[in-house]
């Protein structure tokens, strides 16, 4: 089934659907090569977090896939079992995830927690293992690397703290990434560290990167290329530089207008326009009238 | 950001509901066999026939028809008895959780809200009375100040207030420390109202909570004062003296000791899941 | 340390030598008293009555701190905090309730400052009625009103309301007093950039409107561009560089205020952003 030339990821005609029908994602389609970085972005609302849940299979209870293919490395995840596609999901990807304080356990030492995926998941010695966190923690510039092991995370600070979730992401050189606003609880300073070494190491072992993001500034750092999301639609895709220097949909560039900059002579304060977000809506309607119809036919 | 999706969660709720109408059906059930007694009973209480002494109940050869759960030593009806015990124990267990209840959240809020002064002096007065063993003091203290269920209520006031104390400081300590608190300051709210406006409705919950649990356990404490007759007078039907009465007897007359221990348990066990499930009820879902 | 500006209006706030410490629970002894962590080591300045002040500066530079000493919900432990012409930083709580109707807030969470058990229009008119200032539910429409939210809201609760809508009620609030001071603590970091630049701009144009002096807390410099006049910026606890919002972004003097200003992501192509 693998295919040598495969993208790290293709997601055809995605719907996420609540129990009672309400869709929170609509025929979304896009993928991610080898070495890539896709943002996501758009309001709250808009879905972006989904797309990265549905492909990790990390859905909340009560939401599911209705309609739609996820290709991981060429695989169809729906065709496997449940618990085929739980290890295969394991093996090839992980997850960078916004709040750093819940994703690590309060009781358990940070090593361990970083360690144990390596030797249960990717089946290595626990030596490799270790050796290789050492590897990442020196690489996103932790510079005691024991004290840190030994450290429980509330000891740590939220900068330091997503910097070693960041080394647990890449220590298995996984294919995919999905990173879900992971600067968005941090300083700007801090920020920025974060977002280099994303980038660093992301081209150093050539993995594929879902970035979500609700801030078009660090979009515009970050990604290669960019999915606008309205309502669980794909409103644009597009090359970054292209989403910056010639915005095709309208909503795009209000989003973009609406993102405050440290230049006095950008305008202040432009709210995206309520009849761009009306028609918009009136959009999905349409949609929504016409999937309706496709399912009952 | 907060993305605004809706998880629904049907299992759940329906779990939840069961737990919280079982034990609900059996307290109702408990209330209306109380209140109406004298209807629902068939026989007087304290009515001894010697000539009817231990009949088994009637699932059992030799039972007599009138006498659903059989008879007891002297001849009274096990199932009259039981009935007019609930009313004793409902009676208790209300007055004395809602007077434990007030008393401790009082302390509890004062405590957690003031801080300071004030709650080194409780939290202190706190620990001190956790010291006792409670069955022990309970007994010495209804040995002390007399019989009678009065007594029984004063005692268990007295001894679980901390319960309530404890619980309520904590939770009113992290109240304390939200932005609407300070919201109610920045308002030019006094410090009593804003404890009785904005802390008090958000650590009802809880209250209510420790209310259903504590009658579970005042039922309890009644039985034991009843058991070691510190509680009403023997020959009062009360679920404690019934279990006293019947452990003698327990080799020929089960029925006697079974049945009043099994409504004992059925109502200790209803208050404490009512208690956990109206927590969860009320929890606000809405972060 | 540098001294704010000389600024033409007369300062309503004039603050000098502010020490604020806590005691560190987690490295408290067996015994005795916990040590104490200086969050605030000195701080001087002045807010100028009518116009918008920034205070910037990273988790734990001790803005949000300095917020709370101005509006009173803690108090110093060292040094002066005048407003008005009257020293503030030792009154109790009785004596300062007449005050904090000048003295108001905007919280950054909407969600946790709002009672979820009361109705939009209480919310607003409890504290008018406490300041007999009004408080009818015709005070609370005219309130809301202002803060552009139809008529039909009143009777709603917090939870639903959107988190624009939510930080609106919150303004709606604090101006229902007509006070003198708000001070608004990162009021839009939980917000859409849409929903952002809405309460932005109605924050800009009411205090325009009705001469309020407002501290401004955000780690956003890109916002305290747009929105303030003055901006502060503070660094453990200690102000690092402070002015007119022009000179202090256009000649920042102080190395973690250009620090700040490199790292904002700006929405535009760069290459060279991460060198």
């Amino acid at each position: 089934m693998n295919n040598l030339h495969a993208k790290t990821l293709d997601i055809i005609n995605l719907n996420v659907t609540l129990p009672n029908g309400h869709r929170l994602l609509r025929d979304v389609s896009l993928s991610l090569d080898p070495g890539e970085v896709r943002a996501l972005v758009g309001e709250s609302g808009a879905g972006k977090s989904m797309i990265g849940k549905a492909v990790l299979g990390i859905l909340p209870t009560g939401i599911s896939i209705s309609q739609g293919e996820i290709l991981l490395e060429g695989t169809h995840l729906n065709a496997l079992t449940p618990a085929t596609r739980r290890k295969t999901i394991a093996q090839t990807s992980a997850l960078i995830p916004q709040d750093p304080l819940t994703a690590l356990n309060p009781v358990r030492k940070i090593g361990p927690q970083i360690t144990d995926p390596l030797t249960r998941i990717h089946g290595w010695t626990k030596a490799r293992a270790l050796a290789r966190t050492r590897e990442l923690l020196d690489r996103v510039h932790i510079r005691n690397p024991d004290r840190v092991l030994n450290s429980y995370p509330h000891e740590l600070s939220g900068g330091m703290r997503q910097r070693i979730l960041i080394a647990a992401a890449f220590a298995p050189s996984p294919r995919l990434i999905v990173a879900d606003e992971p600067t968005t609880a941090l300083d700007v300073t801090v920020q920025k560290e974060i977002l280099r070494l994303i980038r660093e190491l992301q081209r150093e072992t050539g993995t594929g990167v879902l970035f979500v993001t609700h801030d078009m500034g660090v979009v515009a750092k970050i990604s290669q290329k960019v999915t606008v999301l309205f309502g669980g639609r794909v409103v644009e895709d597009a090359p970054t530089h292209r989403i910056f220097e010639n915005p095709e949909h309208a909503y795009t560039r209000a989003l973009i207008a609406a993102t405050p900059t440290p230049n006095a002579s950008t305008e202040p304060f432009r709210p995206v326009p309520p009849a761009l977000i009306a028609e918009l809506h009136r959009e999905i309607q349409a949609d929504d009238d016409r999937f309706s119809k496709r399912a009952h036919r | 950001m907060v993305d605004a999706t809706y998880s629904p969660r049907p299992m759940r709720f329906k779990i939840r509901n069961l737990r919280l109408w079982l034990p609900l059906l059996w307290i109702v059930t408990l209330i209306i066999a109380a209140v109406f007694a004298p209807i629902f009973a068939p026989h007087d209480p304290l009515a001894q026939d010697l000539m009817l002494e231990r009949l088994p109940p009637f699932f059992i050869d030799g039972s007599e028809p009138g006498h659903l759960l059989g008879t007891d030593s002297l001849g009274r009806d096990v199932l009259s008895r039981m009935i007019y015990g609930a009313r004793i124990a409902l009676f208790v267990s209300v007055i004395a959780a809602f007077s434990t209840g007030i008393f401790g959240s009082t302390l509890g809020l004062i405590a957690g809200y003031y801080g300071g002064w004030w709650d080194r002096v409780i939290s202190r007065l706190v620990d001190i009375w956790m010291a006792f063993p409670p069955v022990l003091f309970a007994v010495l203290l209804v040995a002390v100040i007399g019989t009678g269920l009065t007594s029984v209520i004063f005692a268990i006031a007295l001894i679980d207030w901390t319960r309530f104390a404890r619980v309520i400081r904590a939770e009113t300590m992290v109240q304390a420390q939200m932005d609407y608190v300070d919201s109610a300051r920045i308002g030019g709210a006094r410090r009593m109202a804003t404890l009785l406006s904005e802390i008090l409705p958000n650590v009802l919950p809880s209250i209510i909570a420790l209310l259903a649990l504590e009658m579970g356990i005042a039922v309890i404490v009644e039985a034991i004062l009843s058991f070691v007759n510190l509680s009403i007078s023997s020959d009062d039907p009360t679920w404690g003296s019934m279990i006293s009465e019947g452990r003698g007897a327990i080799h020929f007359a089960w029925w006697v000791l079974l049945f009043p221990l099994i409504a004992l348990f059925l109502t200790v066990l209803s208050f404490s899941t009512l208690g956990e499930g109206l927590k969860k009820q009320f929890d606000p879902v809405l972060k | 340390m540098t001294d704010v500006m000389t600024p033409p209006q007369p300062a309503l706030f004039s603050i000098k030598d502010l020490h604020l410490s806590f005691p560190d629970r987690a490295h408290r002894p067996l015994f005795g008293t916990a040590p104490r962590i200086e969050v605030l080591k000195g701080l001087t300045l002045d807010l100028p009555e009518g116009r918008i002040t920034g205070i910037v500066g990273e988790s734990g530079s001790g803005k949000s701190t300095l917020g709370r000493v101005l509006v009173r919900l803690l108090a110093p432990d060292a040094g002066q905090v005048t407003f008005d012409g009257k020293d503030i930083g030792t009154l109790d709580e009785d004596a300062l309730r007449p005050l904090r109707r000048d003295l108001q807030m905007i919280f950054q969470d909407p969600m946790s400052s709002l009672n979820p058990r009361h109705k939009v229009w209480r919310i607003i008119a409890q504290p008018m009625k406490r300041y007999r200032r009004g408080g009818t539910r015709a005070d609370a429409l005219k309130a809301l009103e202002k803060v552009g939210l139809p008529e039909s809201f009143a009777d709603r609760y917090p939870h639903e309301l959107s988190g624009g809508q939510r930080q609106r009620v919150g303004i709606a609030r604090a101006i229902a007093l007509e006070p003198r001071f708000i001070l608004a603590d990162e009021i839009v970091s939980g917000l859409d950039v849409s929903s952002q630049a809405q309460v932005l701009s109605l924050l800009k144009t009411l205090a325009k409107d009705m001469g309020l002096t407002v501290a401004f807390i955000s780690h956003d410099l890109s916002v305290i561009r747009h929105l303030c006049d003055d901006v502060i910026v503070l660094n453990h606890g200690e102000i690092v560089d402070s002015g007119p919002v022009q000179t202090v972004f256009e000649h920042p003097k102080s190395d973690i205020t250009k620090a700040l200003l490199d790292a904002i992501p700006r929405p535009e192509i760069n290459d060279s952003w991460f060198d």
